[in-house]
């Protein structure tokens, strides 16, 4: 579904992302875990087509995102840190035209199925975003994802700054995601969160893949020696 | 189709929650409908003051009793200038021209009452009117509304969302500029309803038929010019990397469009074409009057020609009334001078705004002020149109009086006596204005001009909307 081969960026000469290969299937939620400027953010800017790569290719279904930008999109959601939608617009509104514009037109009730399976109330849905929490738009950012039935997901840190009730519910949100088959590509900081989310965790320093391991091989423990370990060195 | 459809209404929508649209649209549309208001006023009281003067002048021709035709050519009768009806919307220079003129013997005279003669201290700041607003305010209405298309959401976070989403760039500038479109719309479509209920309502529906072909032509050159505008702050909110750059980019090009351009240009014009005083424009006509060397030579000839062609030695003895001749001949004396003076200093005026019109392509007000007045029949080539008209009525009404002077000759020491049979034959003055096809003919290079603006404004905020990168 995602793949990543001898994708590199470099600007002005300084190394960005470096050969990094990488595959992840359907029903697979690979986690990305490494310091400020590891290359995480970059690996799914490529993927969005948001930057050109230096060399390699990022593909996602067997398309590369250089060469069918809108294509590629279509099947995958994104969600960033800070999920920031129309301040002036309803949930519901938001969802409504983020949906329309995948190419989705849905009816309102449908529509609030959807708020519903992110964990959004219809009250809530009805308020503007001017006054949702960051906890509440990452939930309009799932069920956009929703919405889309995209097929991959992109998530760039996207708990970081959630109490920890609402990343315990975006996590059992994601878990529902990529079991019903969608391929999950998380960037995170968050070891424990990556631990009890992912298949498949991936550490990255400067720019470079260093260890990948599948999660059911590891304790918290292990996860957090081996993280430190790459850190350290 | 449908994605363009999508972004315009939720561009629209945003729009006008935002509370700082709704105040900014509510003062826009009391001005537009204040300069409508008071056009409105302004043009019912002047027409009314002109019918009843025009038929006052007339009453009083009609009725000047018994007396000599030159003695009616000195009494002379006005002219009015008829102001079109949407003079309402743009009154161009018709504060600065004068309304009346004088038509009387021996003399050309200017127009007199001009409007702005008797305005207040405070007005000399600026006049509110319709083309005032539609040139100045809703430019700088679209600006606000459009800084922020794409510089702010940038900063909102929301154009990575948008992109994430593999959308048609070119499909969202035009959803963009058609939601900024939609929302003015909503302003101006109900102001514009006004404006023809008031045109309506002054004017009759037989002058607005009259005048749909002039109505229309402004609309679309209008609708032309805030296309620039809003196409220009799309594409500089592409192009820009923060909203605050995009609008004092714009601002300035507002300032500099609407403010600097006029009058720099003015100035060029002024300078490039001066124009004589008035002292200085009177005095040489006034010289070149006094000069009647060489007719009153060829007077002396034709005089003796019809001497000695009747066999006769004095004036009196001939069948025609020599004075008629002898005061036409000061009228095609003092015609040719007026020619050569009035023509010249008329000339001049063209070429200033001939060369304003060429240097239009510096900002796309000059072009849409140049043909607003002109569509409004408010235009300095319509003020020409009329005085030329009236100085042809002028001369047509000499020439007739002195004709019937030379064609009932007296005994010396009588003098000709014409009644009202005569000056009810005279037919009043009436002046209709040039079609638009004539105006348009007139202003092509305005309209090539704003079309050109129009298309590198679209140019330029396709290329940046292309090029926008959402990181």
């Amino acid at each position: 579904m995602l793949k990543a081969k001898g994708l590199t960026k470099r600007y002005n000469g300084t190394v960005a992302l470096d050969s990094l290969d990488l595959e992840i299937g359907p029903g697979e939620v690979f986690c990305l875990l490494g310091a400020n400027g590891a290359g995480k953010t970059t690996t799914i800017n490529l993927f969005l087509n948001f930057v050109e790569p230096t060399s390699g290719t990022a593909t996602i279904n067997g398309l590369d995102v250089t060469q069918h930008p809108i294509e590629t999109k279509k099947s995958v959601a994104y969600i960033p840190e800070q999920v920031m939608l129309y301040r002036n617009l309803t949930g519901i509104e938001n969802l409504e035209y983020f949906s329309a514009l995948a190419g989705h037109t849905y009816p309102s009730l449908a529509l609030l199925g959807f708020l519903d399976q992110a964990g959004l109330d219809q009250d809530a849905a009805a308020r503007r975003m001017a006054v949702y929490s960051k906890g509440m738009r990452q939930k309009v950012g799932i069920a956009i994802a929703i919405a889309k039935k995209a097929g991959a997901l992109l998530l760039d840190e996207p708990t970081s700054g959630l109490d920890p009730k609402a990343s315990n519910e975006f996590s059992e949100l994601l878990k529902k995601l990529s079991a019903s088959g969608v391929a999950v590509l998380m960037a995170t900081h968050d070891l424990f969160r990556a631990k009890e989310t992912g298949t498949r965790v991936g550490i990255m320093k400067h720019g470079q893949l260093v260890a990948a391991h599948e999660t059911k091989d590891l304790g918290h423990q292990d996860l957090e020696r081996i993280y430190l370990e790459h850190m350290r060195d | 189709m449908k994605t363009i459809r999508v972004i315009a209404i939720k561009e629209v929508r945003e729009i006008f929650r935002d509370g700082r649209f709704r105040a900014a649209s509510a003062t826009v549309l009391v001005l537009l409908l204040a300069a409508f208001a008071a056009g409105w006023k302004h043009q019912a009281d002047v027409d009314a003051q002109h019918r009843a003067a025009q038929m006052e002048t007339r009453e009083q021709w009609v009725s000047q009793g018994e007396k000599n035709p030159h003695s009616a050519a000195h009494y002379g009768v006005y002219a009015f200038l008829p102001r079109n009806m949407l003079s309402m919307v743009d009154t161009g220079v018709y504060p600065y021209t004068g309304v009346a003129v004088w038509l009387e013997a021996h003399r050309q005279n200017g127009l007199l009452h001009r409007p702005a003669q008797d305005g207040t201290t405070i007005q000399r700041f600026g006049q509110l009117t319709a083309a005032t607003v539609l040139q100045l305010l809703i430019p700088l209405m679209i600006i606000l509304l459009a800084f922020g298309a794409y510089a702010g959401e940038r900063e909102r976070g929301t154009l990575t969302q948008l992109f994430s989403l593999g959308i048609d760039r070119r499909k969202l500038a035009v959803g963009k500029a058609l939601g900024v479109s939609t929302a003015l719309a909503m302003l101006l479509v109900p102001a514009a309803f006004a404006g023809v209920a008031a045109l309506m309502s002054t004017s009759g529906s037989g002058e607005l038929a009259g005048n749909t072909a002039r109505i229309l032509a402004m609309a679309a050159a209008y609708l032309l010019y805030f296309g620039v505008f809003v196409a220009l702050s799309i594409g500089i909110s592409a192009w820009t990397s923060s909203s605050r750059s995009a609008l004092l980019i714009l601002l300035s090009f507002w300032i500099a469009n609407g403010l600097v351009a006029p009058r720099l240009v003015s100035e060029v014009a002024a300078t490039v074409w001066p124009t004589p005083s008035s002292v200085e424009f009177n005095a040489a006509l006034d010289a070149d009057l006094a000069d009647r060397t060489e007719m009153d030579a060829e007077l002396e000839r034709v005089r003796e020609e019809l001497l000695a062609a009747h066999g006769v030695s004095d004036l009196s003895e001939l069948p025609v009334n020599f004075l008629g001749l002898s005061f036409q001949a000061g009228e095609d004396h003092a015609n040719a001078v007026f020619d050569e003076h009035w023509n010249g200093l008329f000339d001049t005026f063209e070429r200033q705004n001939g060369l304003q019109k060429k240097l239009s392509f510096v900002a796309p007000v000059l072009a849409i002020r140049s043909l607003s007045m002109a569509l409004a029949g408010a235009d300095f080539s319509h003020h020409r149109d009329f005085v030329d008209a009236a100085e042809g009525y002028r001369r047509d009404l000499q020439r007739r009086l002195n004709a019937e002077i030379e064609s009932h000759p007296v005994a010396p020491g009588e003098t000709y006596l014409a009644d009202a049979e005569l000056w009810e034959a005279i037919p009043t003055f009436e002046y209709r204005a040039p079609g638009v096809g004539w105006v348009l003919r007139n202003h092509v290079w305005s309209l090539v001009v704003l079309g050109v603006w129009f298309g590198v404004s679209i140019l330029a905020c396709s290329t940046a909307a292309r090029r926008v990168r959402p990181v």
